[in-house]
């Protein structure tokens, strides 16, 4: 290469020499500590693990932030967003919810009975009753308590039941809100956003918020009216004995306290990790070919390690966090057992206290280790629940990029009029551009990549509303139709070949969902030659397609695609072929389609392709965002521009 | 110290002849000679870690099997007895007993997490390795999504089991010891009490059945929304687009409510499950205090003593349910176990090499269709057939064909008993097959010669270094811009930006406020087509590799942006060998020499010039792209002008 292109070169790519870093990527490393073999000897362990906590922490609490803040895609609810919206859910189904929580209590006061009349039994034999009688009555008071077991038994599964059924109505509630969300995102930010993450939310997130309304939610009622009924069954039974508890409630508060102010940053960092390990291994198998070709084993196998080190480093940052809480869950749950003892014997010698309170009072100790467990595992369940439907509810916080007028247009006469836009602030890719399409048409836009030809398709599909100027269709503005009446007037033909999950009938008629009958329906498929093999299907058009059910080859779903547009029926179509590609094999196969779909319309096409532009009526030529000629194939030939020099170099 | 996650070793070592081998000892690599014998080296791997959480576990479990024996003694001698020394003594015990058996439940629960994380992700590694050292090899022959389950949630299974051998094995010496202990004070409660516990246990299994059942349709039809929400943003851009969000948008909603009904009925199930267990162990409780008032009353037993049992009966359970969970988690680490080894049993096909042929640089021959690629031009294979130009450029770079049947390596949930050993079974005979496939076409010549030398004879890894095979399918991988067009760090920046330059990559650059740094989305996602298509030809550029073989290159990009490269990439590569696949004219100019490609036999060649004048399929071929001159490159195209026709055309000239 001469000097005179590198010079070139430097220009061309500002900041190169600013943003290039020599040596391997530093960005995603973890910190050297963290990777070490800690030594094996008690005080530089301790100070080591503490130092490494503390740092583990700090990339957690990154992380949080990361997740809260995305510097891409869509936003993030607020946390008071999401409990209105909580709120309201609950309200909506407030009978049942009342229901779950008396129902609950019933379960637990019963259950909270027996160690009462356990402890009574046992004080009557210890007082030295005996004979018959005594038995006669123990059986009696068995029987009873076989019996209030049975009430709980029912009283538990009616308590259970309800949750899942508040649980469950919740959660599809929640998520279909969320996809109705989706479905209702401005055109422009769907064209910008990007799909993983919007995958993500509508995955993970879906399942985190249905998790906590599920199963976080109802457990934590569960326990905390199991542990709360539990807790005055103690002080019932001998306020004595239950003295020591005091204790251990206050240290239990602050350690689960302590545990939930961090735990929630490690986890969702945790989570985090773990998605970016899927993604990465993803890559690298789908992928395998190219990193065999590239000889990229070794650094996709290095990056993998990496993203496993990265989530086993936020393992032992909650591993740490838990077994911090366990130690004083653990003390403070069992050590009343001991104090029991000792506050036994003085009560007992004093006369305050039976035998068969002690005893009631070492069943309910163990009676309250479960509800315990319950509440710690479901408030943290419960804060990374929050945290995925802030994300979720942030897909119906993005605001509306247009607003529908009662302007119909007038005919079909679609202009552009000075039209400039800049994705980012300061960088107009199109500058000025006017446009009068005329009815019937077929204009060709050629030009260079990143000249702007794109976007200007994408502004007279009206997907994007221009910085400056307008794009009108009948003489009203496209940005304030609304998008039923848009796209029966003009079309971006994308043919990305999506097929949706659904029957054919579905996948068909789109545009006119409320207003096409099978009859439309066949008539599209005819145009666009699909009818053949649709008839043949087992089920017609009530056929299963997309992913998982009956298989389309891509020429099915391509023509499928196209009689999409067909249904539609708009005057206008922007056929843009960067994002239109399809195999050879297919192209061929849907050519009669395709021809029968432009037919009679006014068509844009954004060219790749020579041919394209000899075969069009006038050819706009794109360059750096201005239209720099614009005229039939012939006319541009005779005025020698760019067109006419590409042409020679084409057909010479 | 550093417990987890474990070193792998295995499957990484490249031998001179290119295939694997282990680089430690035999251990490292796994058992996969059948699933049982693979889960147990997988434990015996940790046999270590599975030792101390055993004993842990223990530890941790003896406050629940010792202390309602010391707080017998406390009520019985102590309280009871008004002995105040008794009472303090036995309870300083307990209290020590607690300390321990905490300490040992936090050491415990983390190191039984630490089995399960070093199981899991020895399997994510060992997937890792495998897909490396077989890489095209092995993407042609298992689906990749059931490569990434086997690193994923079969990995997590097996971090199931490891966790809960220790478990069990703990379980097992706490229910030895307490049966020892209830079994000393008082034979007919003991008896009792541990024929009753298992027994509820095994009474709640019936109702566990449904649940399962229920829990399985819920998560089939769970999955089936998780695919329809997906499906849905996949398809946003048309949804909003052109319209249809009422359709789906109440499909989903129809089908989250059948979620629904499945998670009540599961639901159900469960609070059936709860309830019964309230019931018998309250059932339990019960008859224990019948049986031990009347023998307290008869003086066999002592208050104490019974309420000792009350502590052991509710102690009992734990170890009871965790064999349960155990022998679930068994079943499943089994069958996960039965698609792992289909995996990690594969090796690569390739021959092994008595002596590496040292190789000049010279002519590249295919000799089964005839193509001669000389070295340091810029040779161009053209056929109306993009498969066939394909299939040259794979055997070029000494890949496999890619048209062989995936299968998959686990099979349906639903077949049971006979059935789904008849589909396991089928599954290893169409593996078998296709090791066999491969191994057929990977051994002897290979067809392909470089300076005359059969590049079967050339170590693969050096022919991978000197031949380069860009395809159709290339990857874009996500990172930085810089670390996606230098992945290796081997090239200076003024390189780089001479690569992206002849790639003419500029609007790209453009499009990254950061430069270098500026962040790629996984699989190039965010970049247009031509966009991503030419980051991979920088990519391929900054190589410098001796043999460059690029598939149809910029079939994704505009004609102007196709001419620049096209003057451009020449100079680049000036003085090294360059073979391409395309049918554009403006390529077919710059081309040293041309090869026209019927049926994959090369029928003629020569300049672009010359074969315009004298061969009429070729010129059929490039003339009208190639949509109306199909294989065998018949007619010349009846051009039919319309905008319709062509711009069907120009699609036919596009691939991804």
């Amino acid at each position: 290469m001469n000097q005179q292109e590198l010079v070139q070169g430097d220009a061309l790519f500002e900041g190169s020499a600013q943003t290039w870093v020599d040596g391997p990527d530093q960005a995603d490393a973890l910190p050297q500590e963290l990777l070490a073999a800690p030594a094996l000897r008690f005080w530089p362990l301790l100070k080591g693990f503490t130092s490494r906590h503390r740092r583990r922490a700090s990339l957690a609490a990154a992380g949080y932030q990361a997740s809260r803040h995305p510097k891409r895609g869509l936003p993030i609810a607020e946390n008071s967003t999401v409990s209105r919206f909580i709120g309201r859910m609950i309200k909506e189904r407030h009978w049942l919810a009342f229901g779950l929580i008396v129902a609950n209590c019933l379960a637990a006061i019963t259950g909270a009975i027996m160690p009462q009349l356990l402890g009574s039994m046992i004080d009557r034999v210890a007082a030295g009753h005996s004979g018959d009688q005594l038995m006669a009555w123990v059986t009696g008071l068995c029987a009873v308590v076989l019996g209030l077991m049975l009430v709980q038994g029912i009283l538990t599964f009616l308590a259970r039941r309800l949750a899942a059924i508040f649980g469950q109505g919740m959660v599809a509630a929640g998520r279909e809100y969320v996809i109705r969300a989706v479905l209702k995102l401005p055109l422009s930010k769907v064209e910008t956003a990007s799909t993983g993450d919007l995958v993500t939310r509508v995955t993970r997130d879906v399942g985190n918020m249905g998790a906590m309304v599920r199963w976080a939610m109802p457990t934590f009622v569960i326990g905390v009216v199991s542990l709360v009924v539990t807790l005055i069954g103690i002080f019932v039974n001998s306020w004595w004995l239950a003295l020591p508890l005091v204790l251990t409630l206050a240290v239990m508060t602050w350690a689960v306290r302590d545990y939930l102010r961090v735990a929630p940053a490690g986890y969702i960092t945790e989570g985090a990790a773990y998605s970016r390990l899927n993604t990465s291994l993803t890559e690298t198998v789908e992928g395998a070919r190219s990193v065999e070709a590239l000889g990229l084993g070794r650094r996709r196998l290095d990056l993998t390690d990496n993203d496993i080190e990265s989530a086993s480093q936020m393992e032992r940052y909650t591993m740490a966090l838990r077994a911090k809480l366990f130690t004083w869950q653990g003390l403070a749950g069992q050590l009343p057992m001991a104090a029991v003892a000792i506050m036994g014997f003085i009560g007992y010698s004093q006369g305050w206290v039976t035998l068969g309170q002690i005893t009631a009072a070492t069943v309910y100790l163990q009676q309250m280790n479960g509800p315990i467990d319950r509440i710690i595992m479901t408030v943290n369940q419960m804060q990374i629940g929050v945290s995925s439907t802030s994300r979720l509810l942030g897909i119906a916080a993005v605001p509306a990029d247009r607003q529908t007028s009662d302007q119909r247009p007038a005919d079909q006469h679609l202009v552009g009029r000075d039209l400039t836009f800049a994705y980012r602030p300061g960088r107009d890719v199109l500058h000025d551009v006017s446009l009068d399409l005329r009815p019937g048409e077929r204009l060709a836009v050629v030009g260079p990549s990143g000249s702007g030809k794109s976007t200007l398709g994408r502004l007279l599909a009206g997907i994007n509303a221009p910085r400056q100027g307008v794009v009108e269709v009948g003489g009203v503005d496209v940005m304030t139709l609304p998008l039923q009446q848009l796209r029966t007037e003009v079309a971006l033909v994308t043919q990305e070949h999506h097929v949706f999950v659904g029957t054919i009938r579905d996948n068909v008629i789109l545009a006119r969902e409320d207003a096409t009958s099978d009859e439309a329906v066949w008539q599209a498929l005819t145009a666009v030659e699909a009818d053949g093999w649709v008839s043949r299907m087992p089920d017609g058009l009530d056929t299963m397609i997309g992913s998982g059910r009956t298989a389309l080859t891509p020429g099915q779903a391509q023509q499928v695609a196209l009689a999409r547009l067909v249904i539609a029926d708009p005057h206008t179509l922007v056929l843009d072929e960067a994002t239109s590609l399809i195999d050879p094999t297919t192209a061929r196969e849907v050519e009669g389609s395709m021809s029968s779909l432009l037919g009679g319309r006014t068509v844009v096409a954004i060219a790749h392709r020579l041919h394209t532009a000899h075969d069009a009526d006038r050819i706009a030529v794109v360059i750096d965002g201005r239209i720099a000629e614009l005229g039939s194939h012939d006319e541009l030939l005779a005025l020698g521009g760019e067109y006419a020099k590409l042409w020679m170099a084409w057909t010479s | 110290m550093k417990l987890f996650p474990p070193d792998i070793h295995a499957y990484t070592q490249v031998t001179s002849t290119g295939a694997t081998a282990a680089a430690r000892p035999d251990e490292e690599v796994p058992d996969t000679r059948s699933p049982l014998r693979f889960v147990l080296w997988l434990l015996w791997q940790q046999k270590g870690l599975i030792a101390i959480t055993t004993i842990l576990i223990s530890v941790w479990w003896l406050p629940g099997s010792l202390n309602p024996r010391i707080l017998t003694m406390v009520i019985d001698q102590g309280i009871i007895a008004g002995n105040w020394s008794v009472t303090w003594r036995w309870t300083l015990v307990m209290v020590a007993i607690i300390v321990v058996g905490v300490a040992a439940n936090t050491a415990a629960s983390n190191i039984s997490v630490s089995s399960w994380l070093v199981s899991m992700f020895r399997v994510t590694k060992l997937v890792a390795r495998k897909v490396t050292q077989m890489s095209h090899v092995v993407t042609r022959r298992v689906p990749a999504g059931e490569m990434l389950s086997v690193a994923s949630s079969d990995a997590d299974a097996f971090g199931a089991i490891a966790e809960s051998f220790g478990r069990v094995l703990a379980a097992f010496l706490s229910f030895l010891l307490v049966s020892v202990i209830v079994l000393r004070e008082h034979v007919m409660l003991g008896l009792v009490m541990l024929i009753a516990t298992p027994l509820i246990v095994i009474l709640t299994t019936p109702a566990l059945r449904p649940l399962q059942r229920a829990q399985m349709v819920e998560r089939e039809r769970s999955s089936k929304l998780t695919g329809m929400a997906v499906d849905i943003v996949s398809g946003l851009r048309i949804l909003r687009g052109v319209g249809g969000e009422r359709t789906f948008g109440d499909n989903y909603a129809r089908q989250s409510q059948s979620v629904r009904q499945a998670g009540v009925r599961t639901g159900s199930w469960w609070a059936v499950v709860d309830a019964m267990g309230t019931v018998t162990n309250g059932a339990l409780l019960v008859g224990l205090t019948w049986l031990g008032l009347r023998e307290v009353q008869l003086g066999h037993l002592t208050i104490g003593e019974m309420v000792g049992f009350f502590g052991y009966a509710m102690f009992l359970q734990r170890p009871v349910q965790t064999f349960f969970d155990a022998f679930q988690k068994w079943t499943a680490s089994l069958v996960s176990a039965e698609k792992t080894i289909g995996l990690l049993s594969q090796e690569p096909p390739w021959p092994a090499q008595s002596s590496a042929a040292v190789v000049a640089e010279g002519q590249l021959i295919d000799h089964p269709s005839g193509f001669v690629a000389d070295p340091g031009q810029l040779t161009i294979i053209v056929s109306a057939v993009p498969d066939d130009s394909a299939a040259l450029a794979d055997r070029l770079g000494r890949y496999l064909p890619a048209d062989i049947e995936r299968v998959d390596l686990g099979v349906s949930r639903e077949l049971k008993g006979s059935a789904e050993k008849q589909e396991w079974q089928k599954r290893a005979a169409a593996r078998a097959q296709q090791v066999r496939q491969d191994e057929t076409l990977a051994a002897g010549d290979w067809g392909v010669t470089l300076d005359g030398v059969d590049i079967a004879q050339i170590p693969l890894p050096e022919v991978r270094r000197r031949i380069q095979v860009s395809d159709a399918g290339a990857v874009v991988f996500a990172g930085t811009l810089q670390s996606l067009i230098d992945p290796l760090h081997s090239h200076s920046r003024d390189q780089a930006e001479q690569a992206l330059w002849a790639a003419s990559a500029e609007d790209v650059w453009d499009a990254f406020a950061d430069g270098w740094q500026g962040r790629i989305d996984e699989r190039g996602r965010g970049l247009s087509g031509g966009q991503r298509q030419r980051m991979v030809l920088a990519r391929s550029l900054l190589l410098d590799p001796e043999v460059l073989v690029l598939v149809e290159p910029t079939s994704a990009v505009d004609a102007h942006t196709e001419a620049r490269i096209a003057e451009r990439l020449p100079d680049f590569r000036s003085g090294r060998t360059t073979i391409m696949t395309t049918v554009s004219p403006l390529w077919l100019r710059q081309a040293d020499a041309i090869a026209f490609l019927v049926d994959g036999q090369v029928l003629a060649s020569g300049s672009h010039a010359d074969l315009m004048a004298n061969c009429p399929p070729y010129r059929a071929v490039v003339v009208r792209d190639d949509s109306q001159a199909t294989a065998g490159g018949g007619d010349a195209a009846s051009a039919s002008p319309t905008a319709a026709d062509s711009t069907a055309d120009h699609l036919a000239g596009e691939r991804r």
